[in-house]
């Protein structure tokens, strides 16, 4: 124990000629949230699939709870807790029905009727699954990924195709989860706000590879883009991009001797980097 | 986690499944109630006189007919299409994704395939009884035969079907794939008439399937010997029905089991998502 929950280094993964993971180099440590955020098509559901054994990688060092997952045994697999993104499995069972017989599988499962109630199922308990909404069905799909108790939860786009207040309470949940059961979570988005909300630490996963991978604060340090500086000179409005506004603000302050007229800075957001890192990778 | 505890959980998760079939109204109506309505109609309209140079009901011939007939579609339509959907929906990958999963997937699906096996055979002998002059056997030796003709020809489908299951894209593909053949197989086979007054070719490639040696199997049961003249040979042939049978069913096993363990192998997220987009782009929504 104490060593990473995940761990990966030089992960790659080819289909046929065309390799969409370059190298991917990760590490998760106990009790930690972290997010695998990215554009579609950067690899993210290949890289949490290869984690998840559920997928063979073409090279690299993989460990997942210190096993090789392409040689996870069932004893293995029973530590971890899985949800994808699309299932629509099971239809005609009963939610109640269902969560039961997948806790059976587990030496030591949560009580289905308190993990119904936990997670605002409790009243379609008895209904079956193909008439649940689709923040229900997910919610659900998480209520099955841990009803065994699981060290690790995977969740892959866990609220893509949300309304705002199912995507809120999907968010206070992973939180509990996190906070109170002390779960280590790996999950997956392409919404930068809600890596920013959830997690602990976030990788930013572009084109295959792993651009940056930090805290929050360590993540705008890392990515923020140029500040833009605008003033004026003899009446003429100017413009200038910058990574270091304040050396040009001192320059400018000595260049024309005193006040700098119609002086503005303004800093980009994090997401309008994040979005210029995507952007920028996508179009070299 | 023990193989008795898997088991347990495979057989509980099976019989769900089956009262899930017991009070799914389309699939009742569909499937067991339309197959009976089938045979009704048949015998009402052809069954009325005998074979033709025998003393056997053609009624009786046409009930031990659909009763096999009832085997081969449960285990080559039904079959197929409840794996190809379980695919397609991603029950096999949440299985996959559960300690031991698998294995009571592949046990749950034996038992809700019997099962329904089994009603379809209550539900059809029981019209047979009502609608023709079908008797149950007297003689021990008959109901032997009955027992392990119905038990060898379950065991001879049922492995194909998973095949079939494992190796068809989706359950309306399988729908659609299947349905011509076994019409064919249900015209050529000896269900309706005699198979000796069709060509000899095609006799031939009914001897090739099954459901012929299924046919004649029970055949053997319900229809006196006087049957016998209209029949490939003259004869029962229970030896050759049984080799033909366990045939199948060997390499049906086989080929199932290396198809199966191949498909879950290759499930996971990625193709459930490729899989489903195409389905939404061919219904347009």
């Amino acid at each position: 124990m104490g060593g990473p929950v995940i761990s990966t280094r030089g992960l790659r993964m080819r289909y046929g000629r065309t390799e969409v993971l370059h190298g991917v180099d990760l590490e998760v440590h106990a009790g930690e949230v972290v997010a695998l955020l990215g554009p579609n098509g950067a690899g993210k559901t290949t890289t949490i699939e290869i984690l998840e054994g559920l997928r063979a990688r073409s090279a690299g060092e993989v460990e997942v709870l210190g096993v090789d997952p392409d040689n996870g045994g069932d004893c293995w697999r029973g530590r971890l807790g899985i949800v994808l993104q699309n299932w629509r499995d099971h239809p005609r069972w009963r939610v109640r029905q269902l969560l039961a017989h997948v806790a059976e599988f587990y030496p030591h499962p949560r009580d289905p009727d308190e993990l119904l109630a936990a997670l605002g199922l409790g009243a379609q308990a008895e209904q079956t699954i193909e008439r649940l909404s689709g923040g229900q069905r997910r919610r659900l799909d998480v209520a099955l990924g841990i009803v065994g108790r699981p060290e690790l939860l995977f969740l892959d786009e866990p609220t893509a195709g949300f309304d705002p207040e199912a995507r809120r309470e999907f968010h206070e949940l992973v939180e509990r989860l996190a906070r109170v059961e002390g779960m280590t979570i790996l999950l997956t988005t392409h919404d930068l706000a809600e890596a920013e909300r959830l997690a602990d630490r976030i990788a930013v996963l572009v084109d295959g590879a792993v651009l940056v991978f930090g805290t929050h604060a360590e993540l705008t340090a890392r990515v923020r883009a140029d500040s833009q500086v605008r003033w004026s000179e003899q009446g003429v409005p100017r413009t200038a991009n910058t990574p270091d506004p304040s050396a040009l603000v001192w320059e400018l302050h000595q260049r024309l001797g005193g006040p700098v007229p119609d002086l503005e800075i303004r800093r980009p957001s994090l997401e309008e980097s994040y979005l210029g890192l995507v952007t920028e990778r996508n179009a070299a | 986690m023990n193989n008795g505890r898997i088991l347990l959980i495979g057989v509980r998760r099976g019989w769900a499944e089956h009262l899930q079939f017991l009070r799914n109204r389309r699939e009742m109506v569909g499937g067991l109630l339309g197959t009976v309505v089938m045979f009704v109609v048949m015998v009402r309209w052809q069954g009325g006189a005998d074979v033709p140079g025998t003393h056997a009901s053609k009624a009786v011939l046409m009930a031990a007919g659909f009763l096999a007939f009832c085997v081969s579609s449960v285990a080559l339509m039904n079959l197929p299409m409840v794996i190809t959907a379980d695919r397609e929906q991603g029950a096999l990958l949440r299985l996959r994704t559960i300690p031991g999963g698998l294995a009571a997937y592949l046990v749950g699906r034996a038992v809700a395939v019997l099962s329904q096996l089994g009603t379809y055979v209550v539900v059809m002998l029981t019209a047979g009884l009502m609608f023709t002059r079908l008797t149950l056997p007297t003689a021990p030796a008959d109901w032997l035969t009955l027992v392990w003709v119905l038990g060898l020809g379950v065991m001879a489908v049922v492995p194909l079907g998973a095949a079939l299951g494992a190796l068809l894209p989706g359950p309306r593909n399988a729908a659609s794939v299947l349905s011509l053949p076994m019409t064919g197989l249900l015209i050529i086979s000896g269900v309706l008439f005699p198979v000796t007054s069709l060509p000899e070719p095609v006799q031939w490639v009914a001897q090739a399937f099954p459901l012929y040696w299924q046919g004649l199997g029970l055949r053997s049961v319900f229809l006196p010997h006087s049957m016998l003249a209209a029949e490939i040979g003259h004869s029962w042939r229970p030896l050759q029905t049984a080799a033909v049978l366990a045939t199948w069913s060997l390499g049906g096993m086989i080929l199932a089991s290396w198809l199966l363990r191949r498909t879950t192998r290759r499930e996971s997220g990625t193709r459930l998502t490729e899989r489903q987009q195409r389905l939404a782009a061919r219904s347009g929504y």
